[in-house]
């Protein structure tokens, strides 16, 4: 599983505002911590980006090589701070993202096309998001060919399926469902693509202390169903133990949990229980509640 | 060919809750199929059941076409609720408007003096619902529990804020919890399973919020028969529970109801009939002519 690291992103005030004050050394301690826990890219989210864009793109960029020589993922909807991201980085980079957008389709797929980069691209399309299995594959082959004709191959495309909240009222379980489904059906329709996701998003709304408990067992749901990639925190340690394949026992336990078999609680420990209980919440087994490791 | 019709049997049931204690008991509740599906295998041993409301001071803001059926017992709850039995309810809801903070912010004491009153002097079970105020309720429901002791009352709502101490007093006072959350499965979920760690769920029944007929009831519609399904399909113990619709107050709330007496029944009417067919077990209705015209259609006469 190829981790990108999600932990230097606008949205923690230490990164917005080391970013804004340029102050180099919260941005590169983030770097080495992550490069340190094993991560294989690492994502420069910068959000939307309103003033100083290339100037800002190009200091991060910048910054985060002195401390690391991974490669980058360059996070931004901004297509200006894209371009300024791609063009400083010294190996070649992951676009992060384009989508079916029509905004998206002529500013940010060209970029990938001139820079010969990787590049994600979501199921997103100009109606929004696609809301099952079937709509999120056509919206995602509409996309993907329109990439193909400017010349970016399948192997050099990342699909982001969009996770979203399981938290969210009612609908959130769908959600991880149909992703589950999609990401297990993506690779026959569309040979040799890869794939990424934002893991941290299933979580997103459930209570803090529970939320690796989430992230960790949906990746390894996702893996099984032919994820190649996630961007996720690799600051939590059992998440990447995880993913070196550190912990069979437990990926095989939630094998069992997707495939049905009856397994008896009794017998686990309370880690392996858990695990089950959430494997069970994130297949729609069981309706999810913040409460459901205690029911 | 002969056509055959499928026939379903489903996993879950629902737990049969009792409100009320002897002769004054109702059950509801203990389903293993769906809402109306007769013809799946399984039945429904308890059929719905109707509640009126009464106010525990004079309502402000019933329009006069609401207030009618009861203008001369208006200013007694006592006799107001004695007056509902001849309309052919099932239970009575009391509501204990007067306690809230916003409303006249009445004390503890005296709101649980009147329910005992008003419990003893009737035939059939009482609900009791506080304000809705989660600190005032806090007060008043466990004072309600304590004075009314042993009389088995349904009594709520108790909600995510104050379920402790709510629940606790209802628990020990032997009488049935509603469980209150807004309009979310999973909200609604959590609830039953905090509760039920200290708190039998047989005696808990659900209250989801009920929205009226173009306020919303599509919402309380999805939600009421999704509950019903998770725990009669996939038997989700912390849904296998009752459900209390409380929608006579939200469809007089509305400008339809409150412009004339015909409107008013076909919103409540309409409203009572939707929830039913999602699956509410009991409801709480404020017109007796909305009851008298659900009850026909329910028997097709």
């Amino acid at each position: 599983m190829v981790i990108i690291g999600e932990n230097i992103h606008v949205i923690a005030q230490a990164v917005s505002t080391a970013i804004r004050e340029r102050n180099p050394s919260v941005i590169q301690g983030l770097a080495k911590a992550q490069a340190e826990a094993g991560v294989d890219y690492i994502d420069l989210n910068v959000g939307p980006m309103k003033k100083d864009t290339e100037e800002t793109m190009q200091w991060l960029v910048n910054a985060v090589q002195e401390a690391t020589d991974l490669p980058l993922s360059i996070d931004t909807l901004n297509p200006v701070a894209t371009e300024a991201g791609l063009k400083a980085c010294r190996r070649r980079p992951l676009l992060n993202s384009a989508s079916g957008k029509t905004v998206s389709k002529e500013q940010m797929l060209p970029l990938a096309q001139k820079y010969n980069c990787d590049v994600v691209i979501s199921v997103m399309t100009d109606k929004g998001m696609p809301p099952d299995v079937e709509s999120k594959i056509e919206s995602i082959m509409d996309t993907v060919a329109h990439a193909n004709e400017l010349g970016i191959p399948n192997e050099d495309i990342w699909v982001d399926p969009i996770l979203l909240p399981i938290s969210t009222a009612g609908e959130g379980q769908r959600f991880t469902v149909v992703n589950l489904e999609f990401i297990k059906i993506l690779e026959d329709v569309l040979p040799g693509i890869k794939s990424t996701a934002g893991l941290s998003n299933t979580s997103n709304g459930a209570p803090e202390h529970l939320r690796p408990h989430l992230n960790r067992t949906y990746l390894v749901m996702l893996e099984r169903n032919g994820l190649y990639s996630a961007i996720a925190d690799p600051l939590d340690k059992e998440l990447m133990r995880l993913t070196r394949g550190e912990m069979p026992e437990i990926v095989e336990l939630i094998h069992k949990a997707m495939d049905g078999e009856d397994i008896d609680l009794s017998r686990l420990s309370q880690k392996e229980v858990e695990y089950v209980k959430t494997a069970k919440v994130l297949m729609g087994e069981t309706l999810y509640s913040d409460a459901w490791l205690e029911s | 060919m002969e056509y055959k019709a499928p026939v379903e049997a489903y996993a879950g049931v629902v737990r049969e809750v009792t409100v009320g204690k002897g002769k004054k008991s109702l059950k509801i509740g203990g389903e293993n199929i769906l809402p109306f599906h007769f013809f799946d295998q399984g039945s429904n041993p308890n059929p719905a059941k109707f509640a009126l409301e009464v106010l525990d001071m004079n309502p402000q803001d019933w329009p006069k076409h609401a207030v009618e059926p009861f203008q001369d017992v208006i200013s007694d709850p006592v006799q107001w609720a004695k007056k509902c039995q001849d309309f052919g309810v099932d239970a009575i809801s009391l509501f204990l408007m007067s306690t809230d903070p916003a409303v006249k912010d009445a004390p503890a004491d005296k709101a649980a003096a009147l329910a005992k009153e008003v419990a003893e002097a009737i035939d059939v079970p009482l609900i009791v619902y506080g304000s809705g105020d989660e600190k005032k309720d806090a007060g008043v429901l466990p004072r309600v529990a304590e004075v009314c002791d042993g009389m088995n009352l349904l009594i709520g709502p108790v909600l995510k804020e104050n379920y402790e101490v709510v629940g606790r007093a209802i628990l020990d006072h032997g009488h049935t919890a509603i469980a209150q959350s807004p309009l979310d499965i999973n909200l609604l979920k959590e609830l039953n399973v905090k509760l039920s760690k200290f708190f039998p769920p047989d005696r808990i029944v659900i209250d989801p919020l009920s929205s009226a007929l173009g306020y919303g009831m599509e919402y309380s519609f999805s939600l009421i028969e999704r509950v019903k399904q998770i725990g009669v399909i996939t038997k989700d113990s912390m849904t296998m529970m009752p459900i209390i619709a409380n929608l006579g107050v939200e469809c007089w709330k509305t400008k339809q109801a409150k412009e004339n007496k015909e409107q008013g029944l076909l919103w409540e009417g309409m409203t009572a009939l939707s929830l039913l067919l999602a699956g509410a077990n009991i409801l709480v209705l404020r017109h007796p002519e909305t009851l008298k015209s659900i009850k026909e259609t329910i028997e097709a006469r």
